[in-house]
């Protein structure tokens, strides 16, 4: 509610305080300009001089005694319960905490990186929307399939790795991507798992190829995808499941 | 002695901490002072507010603010002197602001402007007496009194002038005038 200036100034502070709201100080201002300035300078001289003789209102010593004990309201602590259990800081910690475990997540993939990784995890993609029928139905072991890949589609060392030659194959196909360029994928009978021949990726800088006969892992919705080099060619066995349910057919080999 | 014994306790309470000072206490008790216009009153209505405080600091549920402390005086202060003869609004002559005001209240002391602003009605008395302490922003005032600006102004503006004219009546200088420049 808007209050008028005459009003403001009846009860215009006594000395200057901190916190005088913005008409009071335009009253005052404009009263010490204006017609009533006299009468203003005259109240003011009045209400400072009472305000004086209320200052030396003398104070018993009895009552001074009470005045030792200063503490009488406490200091607002904050908590640290309190403070925790604020909903706008539980909210921020929340939030921190999903960023880190990300933030966390993202390091801990990476750190596991190695040259191909994208393009497997790209492919481990392709390998949760394929269906069966896509591929060209063909019954024969996967160690086998090299020479089809070489002569039918001319793609040199696309080899199937020891570990996974005796599988059963229920079909397969050769396809262009345009991230991976070209790919040959292997439906199994065994556990419904898909293997994918591709380039390994090269070296930015001088485009070499830098193989690992090692197994190394990626994950992806639900998939894990083994993956080894040889001869400038990747392969990655993948499977609905977790890099345990792999572990067992790349450690057969080895005994 | 009880009061004694309490403020001992008071004292030793490690719970409270600062925020109602020794700046502050004084002015409760010229607070209750304008309010009772009596020392004995005033320092009745100042020890139970400050004891209250005490107790509801002991029970952990310590005030939340100094306006606590006025506005429980306040109470205390119209209960104490309830009693007695109660001044009734619009009975005062009022007169315009004289320039030698200051010089005249100047010769005043204490005690009869104490009990000259005791001797108000409510809510007057209450507005006076924490307007011219010169503690609180005009919305502290507002919030203690329970009041709105318009409200508080003419109880502020009438009670100068009335003032002015019991000076006039009581007070009167023959002297220079005041010059409020030199303020």
């Amino acid at each position: 509610m808007p209050r008028k200036p005459e009003t403001l100034l009846d009860c215009a502070p006594i000395t200057e305080k901190p916190g005088i709201d913005r008409a009071m100080r335009v009253a005052i201002q404009q009263a010490r300009r204006g017609k009533k300035a006299i009468g203003f300078s005259n109240q003011q001289a009045f209400d400072a001089a009472v305000a004086k003789l209320v200052h030396a209102i003398p104070v018993d010593a009895q009552v001074a005694e009470w005045f030792v004990n200063e503490n009488l309201i406490p200091v607002v602590r904050r908590r640290w319960k309190k403070i925790l259990l604020n909903p706008a800081v539980l909210a921020i910690a929340l939030a921190l905490a999903v960023i880190g475990g990300v933030f966390a997540y993202r390091i801990h993939e990476h750190l596991r990186d190695f040259p191909g990784a994208e393009k497997a995890r790209h492919l481990l993609a392709v390998a949760t929307s394929t269906r069966s029928v896509l591929l060209d139905p063909l019954k024969t072991d996967a160690g086998t399939l090299s020479d089809l890949f070489f002569l039918k589609h001319r793609l040199e060392h696309y080899d199937v790795p020891a570990e996974f030659a005796d599988f059963k194959v229920l079909g397969t196909r050769v396809f262009d991507d345009e991230e991976v360029l070209r790919v040959a994928q292997i439906w199994a009978v065994e556990k419904r798992m898909q293997f994918f021949l591709f380039p390994a990726e090269k070296n930015p800088k001088d485009g070499s190829v830098t193989d690992f006969s090692d197994w190394r892992f990626v994950e992806l919705e639900g998939w894990t995808g083994a993956v080894t080099q040889r001869n400038g060619v990747c392969f990655m066995a993948a499977i609905r499941g977790r890099e345990n349910d792999l572990q067992p057919y790349l450690e057969k080999k080895k005994q | 002695m009880l009061l004694a014994d309490e403020a001992g306790k008071f004292r030793a309470s490690e719970k409270l901490n600062v925020s109602v000072t020794t700046k502050n206490l004084p002015q409760l008790y010229r607070f209750c002072f304008l309010m009772t216009g009596d020392a004995t009153k005033a320092q009745e209505a100042f020890q139970n507010t400050v004891r209250e405080a005490a107790l509801r600091s002991a029970r952990d549920e310590p005030p939340p603010d100094r306006l606590w402390f006025f506005r429980d005086a306040r109470w205390r202060c119209l209960a104490v002197t309830e009693e007695g003869l109660q001044a009734e609004p619009g009975m005062m002559e009022e007169a315009d602001i004289s320039p030698v005001a200051p010089m005249q209240i100047a010769q005043l002391d204490p005690d009869q402007l104490g009990v000259w602003i005791s001797a108000a009605s409510e809510p007057q008395r209450s507005a006076l007496a924490l307007y011219y302490l010169d503690e609180f922003s005009l919305g502290e005032m507002l919030s203690l009194l329970e009041m709105k600006a318009p409200e508080f102004a003419i109880l502020i503006g009438s009670g100068r002038r009335q003032f002015q004219s019991w000076l006039d009546a009581t007070m009167p200088y023959d002297g220079e005038p005041f010059d409020a420049q030199e303020t």
